[in-house]
């Protein structure tokens, strides 16, 4: 991590063109303190609130109930995977369109379960440069980010998006790979790397 | 075998689960091979051995690993005493050791004093049962075997208990002697490094020394000895995603038949199996569940080496083994297949996954060829002599463990109170992403 940086000079989206739902999340936080309901502002005293912690206690509170409408989507991935820097420089992928909302899916994961609660998520990331050998480290801090944020009836499905890295397949082959994964994750130094980029987020 | 009527319905009979379960993640549950015990592997750095018998937690194996457990087996033929070889994620396998005399009820002497407990070890019967001597009580650690780069993904025992075969992403499996000297040495025997990627799994052969491994590399291979060097005799490409595990068919297994008219399919199936020997089946990160036959060699009668005594300093081909696809099993999974089991008591084979379902199938005999249509759901029996068989989901389970990923199944014979007088049943246990290891009956 500490070798020369492999893209110096980034294409940066001003945060005015990422997708947002400020508006929205706006009216229902006045309507909240309108009507005197500010019990889930009160619960998260952050000036951000991260809806998929909402949801994750909203869900342990009402013990399992099925009947959920599904609070969670793509936007909302959007929001919690944009805000991860990137390895190399101090923007974050949102910024750096490594991550963006078109390439982002959520699907049943049982098609043929109509009532199976299992959800796919797919996120698709597009490196800034076709060789980025921190492809691994992103896309692994991408679905870090989500394994840690969104409840367990979520699959990950973090791909890179074709076309734009050169060893797609081999990056993406370990992404998927469950145990590779869980021994990254007991990898004191690449987690160190991991905690780094995520320090951005909430 | 013989006892299931052909038109019961089948399903899987949650019994309990284990209590408590782990907090972390467990990867695979190993039930001892007499004694009805189980060990589950955990992330949480421990082995939590459980009682088939009432399911509580009886003792957990902690402080030799430095990182998750990842895998764990028991070594076979070992008497008056339980040997437990663990493979963890910080590189390294552990052998524990413990006396069998204690706690065989699963810790409830009310189990053991109603005539439904567990047969206790002839030699330990004498030996301090009421002696109760701490320091027969615990798992001694008796050595680490330090050897792999990388976390060690499996870890197998020969039918003879004398070979331990280790795995590791590191691409390298590892054959150890067990000296069994008494004083816990181990000797390398072999160190095996054709794998083109990590290796996830090794399982041997249920009486012959012939290991089989499967890969991130997408094929499983077979390995044997031959004057004194080990080396790999078949590489069975076919999967399309990582392979996760393998497990072998019982010698004396037979597909079921629906009546008198297959005596004579039976007999002709044995013979057929006895020159190819069992079968393995694999599952994969594609989604499939796969069965593997090893092609009979043309002269079995023939001397391995043509009798010349002069051996080639090339590999001899006669070592050299052709395995063939026999059948694709139905496909039943949405996500990767992470487990198989292939039951050595009534040839049942189930597998579960990333969907968190549990399959349970059933092998037949086809008895009319005309009434099995081409694109039948298996691939039937591949192309060569002898009866056609076909595979049939007979148990899907969603859910099986709520949303969880299922990581491993096992089949064991069942010790609880619930089982039928005088018979021998099995029980299926599951093992998931959330600690949580339950005991299923089929009926």
């Amino acid at each position: 991590m500490t070798t020369e940086i492999q893209n110096s000079n980034p294409t940066i989206l001003s945060d005015a063109d990422l997708p947002t739902r400020l508006r929205p999340a706006e009216a229902a936080k006045s309507r909240a303190y309108g009507s005197g309901l500010f019990a889930s502002t009160l619960s998260f005293p952050g000036d951000s609130v991260d809806p998929a912690s909402q949801y994750l206690s909203a869900e342990s509170e009402s013990e399992g109930d099925d009947l959920l409408e599904e609070p969670i989507d793509e936007q909302e991935i959007y929001d919690l995977i944009s805000t991860i820097s990137d390895p190399e420089h101090p923007i974050s992928l949102g910024a750096l369109a490594v991550v963006s909302l078109p390439d982002i899916l959520i699907k049943p994961t049982l098609t043929n379960v109509p009532d199976s609660p299992l959800r796919t998520v797919t996120v698709l990331i597009t490196p800034t440069i076709t060789h980025c050998s921190l492809a691994t480290v992103i896309g692994l801090g991408v679905r870090v980010r989500l394994e840690q944020s969104l409840p367990p009836r979520f699959r990950m499905d973090v791909r890179i998006k074709e076309g734009t890295h050169s060893t797609a397949d081999e990056v993406n082959k370990q992404l998927a790979d469950k145990e590779r994964v869980a021994a990254a994750l007991e990898n004191g130094t690449l987690m160190g790397v991991i905690a780094k980029m995520l320090e951005t987020c909430q | 075998m013989a006892t299931r009527d052909a038109n019961a319905i089948t399903q899987l009979t949650l019994l309990s689960d284990v209590t408590p379960p782990s907090l972390e993640r467990a990867w695979l549950t190993a039930p001892h091979p007499t004694l009805p015990i189980i060990a589950t592997c955990s992330s949480d750095k421990t082995v939590h051995v459980y009682s088939l018998t009432n399911f509580r937690l009886l003792s957990t194996i902690s402080g030799g690993h430095k990182r998750s457990v990842r895998t764990s087996a028991w070594k076979p033929h070992v008497s008056g005493e339980s040997v437990l070889a663990t493979g963890s994620f910080d590189a390294t396998v552990g052998i524990w050791r413990r006396w069998d005399a204690y706690g065989q009820g699963g810790g409830d002497d009310t189990l053991n004093g109603d005539g439904d407990g567990v047969k206790k070890d002839p030699e330990g019967t004498g030996a301090g049962a009421d002696g109760g001597d701490d320091d027969d009580e615990e798992w001694r650690f008796a050595v680490l075997l330090d050897g792999h780069d990388s976390e060690v993904k499996s870890v197998s025992w020969s039918p003879s208990g004398m070979l331990l075969a280790t795995c590791s992403r590191d691409k390298s499996i590892w054959i150890w002697e067990d000296l069994d000297d008494g004083d816990n040495n181990f000797e390398t025997v072999a160190v095996m490094q054709e794998h083109e990627g990590d290796v996830k799994c090794v399982a041997w052969h249920p009486v012959e020394e012939c290991l089989a491994s499967a890969s991130y590399d997408d094929t499983i291979r077979l390995w044997r000895e031959d004057i004194d060097d080990w080396g790999q005799v078949a590489c069975i490409r076919g999967h399309e995603g990582t392979v996760w595990f393998l497990d072998w068919e019982g010698v004396e297994n037979v597909p079921r038949g629906k009546g008198d008219t297959d005596d004579a399919l039976s007999a002709q199936w044995k013979e057929r199996h006895a020159l190819s020997g069992p079968r393995l089946a694999s599952c994969s990160d594609d989604r499939t569940v796969r069965i593997w036959r090893r092609q009979p060699k043309e002269s079995q009668q023939q001397a391995p080496f043509g009798g010349t005594g002069v051996p080639s300093i090339l590999r001899p081909t006669g070592t050299d083994e052709t395995w063939e696809a026999e059948a694709v099993l139905p496909q039943m999974h949405d996500l990767s297949v992470y487990a198989v089991a292939w039951s050595k008591r009534t040839g049942l084979l189930a597998s579960a996954g990333a969907d968190g379902r549990i399959v349970v199938y059933e092998e037949r005999f086809v008895t009319d060829p005309a009434a099995v249509p081409a694109s039948s759901d298996g691939e039937g029996s591949g192309s060569g002599p002898g009866p056609r068989t076909e595979w049939t989901a007979i148990v899907v389970q969603d859910g099986a463990h709520g949303v969880y990923e299922i990581n491993h199944v096992a089949w064991a014979k069942r010790a609880d109170r619930g089982r039928a007088e005088g018979q021998d049943e099995e029980v299926l246990i599951s093992t998931a992403d959330d600690g949580s290891v339950k005991i299923w009956a089929l009926g």
